[in-house]
């Protein structure tokens, strides 16, 4: 007499025994969660290179922010900057005002479509 | 009993079989994993309700084991049992959650029968069905795991022995001692 045998009606019990019936509400939650799931907004690589720029910008960051004198060095480039780019011309102003002014007001024109855009 | 219990009616004779579903998936035809959903949801959430004995964290089981099982699709071995893997990765989940629920409140010792399925409950409950259910709750965690895939799978112990990452013979010694423990437990 084999061990089977020994369990036959338990056997038979086990295999007679019907399976629980999941929640109704499981199949939706599964594939919601797979086949349904939303596609993400980024994918792992844009996120990992965003990531890592961030990184690099905040250590570069506190790398200048961290040396000695970095405010006062940081003044006087700005100082600099401005000192050389001219921007305490008076007539360096001047022309920049108009440049800007020139800039927006072409920004504001609007031009007719021609046929070509609109047969699109 | 059946080489091998069919796990949800569709199971035993598919359309379409595993491999193919697996491949459409893989293709990008994602709608193809609804029906493999469809085939072993039943039988995965019975995994999980029989080793976790409790509904709501089946249910998440269950859930949590086919979210891994379509993230980790394509590293899916042509060849083998969708089946086994499934259950391989809803029973990790089980364990997981079992020891989780041990470390805050002590609660399922691995060796240890459920006190709240005694066989004062049993003598109770007159359905064979229940009475089995029951039965097979109150073994030991290890033995429950091997009746349940017996249950599911039939007599595949290579499967259960996959799944549960045991050798062979202790599956079948696990499963002697469980099937004396339940018809002792029936018995009474």
């Amino acid at each position: 007499m084999t061990h089977d045998d020994d369990f036959a009606d338990l056997d038979r019990m086990l295999a007679a025994l019907p399976l629980e019936e999941p929640p109704a509400g499981l199949r939706a939650r599964i594939l919601t969660s797979t086949v349904y799931r939303p596609a993400p907004a980024m994918k792992p690589w844009e996120l990992w290179a965003i990531g890592t720029l961030v990184a690099l910008t905040v250590w570069l960051l506190w790398l200048v922010a961290s040396a000695p004198n970095a405010g006062a060095n940081f003044v006087d480039l700005v100082g600099r900057v401005v000192e050389d780019g001219g921007l305490t011309s008076m007539t360096t102003m001047l022309w920049l005002a108009v440049g800007m002014s020139a800039a927006w007001w072409i920004s504001q024109l609007s031009f007719p479509t021609t046929r070509r855009v609109r047969s699109r | 009993m059946p080489a091998a219990l069919a796990v949800d009616p569709p199971v035993a004779a598919p359309v379409v079989d595993d491999q193919a579903l697996i491949a459409a998936v893989l293709a990008g035809r994602s709608e193809a994993f609804e029906e493999i959903v469809t085939r072993y949801q039943r039988a995965v959430y019975n995994l999980a309700v029989r080793t976790l004995r409790d509904s709501i964290e089946a249910q998440d089981a269950t859930q949590e084991a086919f979210f891994k099982a379509y993230r980790a699709l394509h590293t899916f071995r042509p060849g083998a049992k969708f089946s086994t893997w499934i259950f391989t990765i809803c029973y990790r989940l089980c364990c997981d959650k079992l020891s989780k629920r041990k470390r805050l409140s002590g609660d399922e010792l691995p060796d240890r029968a459920d006190p709240s399925a005694g066989p004062e409950l049993l003598a109770e409950r007159n359905d064979e069905a229940l009475r089995l259910r029951a039965a097979i709750d109150a073994l030991p965690e290890k033995y429950r795991a091997v009746v349940t895939l017996y249950h599911l799978q039939g007599k595949q112990y290579e499967e259960i022995a996959t799944v549960l990452n045991l050798p062979l013979g202790t599956v079948k010694t696990h499963l002697f001692r469980a099937k004396e423990q339940l018809r002792k437990a029936l018995s009474q």
